[in-house]
């Protein structure tokens, strides 16, 4: 029997031991477009990604199965990837088309070849343990403003995690309270959907008159009054944010990108990209719109990053009511660490989760009015310091 | 990886809830009048009218369906019934 004088115990598995099967966005598709092979490293492999002459992506195993080669340090000839050390020449598709010091190429010369997806200017490459195709209902949403001319090109951002695994920042989508105490930001209304291979968190929210942002400070630059987002997993690793930013002079469209993929069990490789829609009010700047935006995503991030790095891991969290659906979200993200055969319907079952966000707001609304007392009487102004540094503005995580 | 179980749907389970529209029954729990959870399957989900009749929004992110409303209102009657027990009302 537990008594309420036991002390709780965090409880922690072991890492997994297989990384999520499912679509994972590599970054912009341009970047691997130099006729250069370049090194990925992901899912506890060595990748090398390379443009074929009529522009395909390929993705392969780095390591040549001749003598162990580095293929990502080779030379893209034509449509092939040329290894280093003895020139074997290896295909998209994985098989060795040519050994140009032997009469004929040798018997099981094929490599590990990943499928990919280059979509509205982002590279995607399929990921699966058990080494099959992806199924032709999981499919990489589209998103029409990349395409658009009516929208700003991608802003985008990578940066490599270290000492965290990759479920941390999937925990954040049914994490309301965070958005206050780690970015600075005020949710009103907070509502998780779990169904199929998606998760999604919707999300208002309005700016906090306690959290100043610098470059604000005496300007005429309109304000941000709040925000309203629908930000949508698609698979393990790859999340659409449908973001509109509701500043004093109108609103601003956008689609914020959260995606990563695994480069071990405790690192992983963040990857955010923005496009703002061209909005009539914004005249000429949608493009520093979007750069300014990334910007404060940025900073947000950050805050996580350094949340992650100190923070435990954790399978047994102690949550209140108040608290979003820690446990459900895990068991939604399980089905992608299982083999297809086993994915059980307990872990695509659809599943809602609205929060009530009445005694969270009035905590919240108590704590900013005494900032902002504490700040206005002059005294006790490092009780304001972090936030006011912090981002008026955050993303979906 | 296995997923340890919520405690607080340990200590105050989800009940079951029909929809007065199409008969899709759901279980449901809610903490407070304006906390709602509802754990559907897919033979509920299959019947859902509202989900039926609703398209896609725009955005990438606009395939999700938000909500059934004629399930929310059902959800509200059993909780004014006390079929669905509100945890804040227990003192």
């Amino acid at each position: 029997m537990t008594t309420a004088d036991d002390v709780r115990s965090i409880e922690a598995d072991a890492l997994p031991t297989r990384f999520a099967r499912g679509w994972h966005c590599l970054g912009l598709a341009r970047d691997f477009t130099d006729g250069k092979p370049h090194t990925v490293r992901a899912f506890g492999q060595k990748l090398v990604v390379w443009a074929a002459a009529d522009g395909t992506l390929n993705v392969l195993d780095a390591y040549c199965r001749h003598m162990g080669g580095d293929l990502s340090r080779g030379t893209v000839e034509g449509d092939d990837i040329a290894c280093p050390f003895h020139a074997w020449r290896w295909g998209g598709d994985g098989r060795c088309t040519r050994v140009p010091y032997a009469r004929r190429v040798p018997l099981r010369a094929r490599t590990a070849a990943f499928p990919t997806v280059r979509q509205d200017g982002l590279l995607f490459v399929w990921n699966d343990p058990e080494g099959k195709p992806p199924p032709e209902d999981v499919t990489v949403p589209r998103i029409a403003g990349a395409t658009s001319d009516e929208w700003t090109d991608w802003s985008w951002y990578s940066v490599e995690i270290k000492g965290a695994n990759c479920r941390e920042i999937i925990d954040n989508v049914v994490d309301m309270a965070h958005f206050f105490y780690v970015h600075y930001s005020f949710p009103t209304y907070f509502k998780n959907i779990f169904e199929g291979h998606t998760a999604t968190q919707i999300m208002k929210g309005v700016a906090r008159e306690d959290v100043r942002r610098p470059q604000a400070e005496g300007s005429s630059a309109p304000t941000v009054l709040g925000q309203t987002s629908v930000a949508t997993y698609h698979g393990p690793s790859f999340m659409t944010d449908d973001l509109t930013y509701h500043y004093s002079d109108g609103d601003v469209d956008s689609v914020l990108v959260n995606c990563h993929y695994p480069i071990t069990a405790d690192s992983f490789m963040l990857q955010y990209g923005i496009v703002v829609q061209k909005a009539g009010h914004l005249g000429d700047t949608a493009e520093d719109v979007a750069a300014k935006m990334g910007e404060f995503i940025k900073i947000g991030f950050e805050q996580d990053v350094s949340i992650w790095q100190h923070k435990a891991r954790i399978d047994n969290p102690l949550l209140c009511e108040e608290d979003g659906p820690v446990y459900q979200l895990r068991r939604w993200y399980e089905q992608f660490y299982v083999d297809a055969a086993e994915v059980r319907p307990e872990m695509t079952d659809r599943f809602e989760f609205e929060i009530d966000t009445t005694k969270p707001n009035a905590a919240w609304r108590a704590e900013i009015a005494e900032n902002l007392a504490q700040r206005n009487g002059g005294t006790g102004s490092d009780a304001t310091a972090g936030a006011g540094t912090g981002a008026a503005v955050s993303g979906p995580v | 990886m296995a997923v340890r179980s919520d405690s607080r749907f340990l200590d105050a389970p989800l009940v079951p809830v029909s929809c007065r529209v199409c008969g899709a029954g759901v279980r449901v729990r809610k903490s407070t009048w304006d906390q709602t959870s509802v754990q559907w399957d897919g033979e509920a989900l299959a019947s859902c009218t509202e989900r039926r009749a609703s398209g896609p929004g725009p955005g990438p992110s606009g395939e999700v369906f938000r909500g059934c409303g004629a399930l929310a209102e059902a959800i509200r009657e059993a909780a004014v019934l006390g079929e669905v027990r509100v945890r804040s009302e227990d003192g």
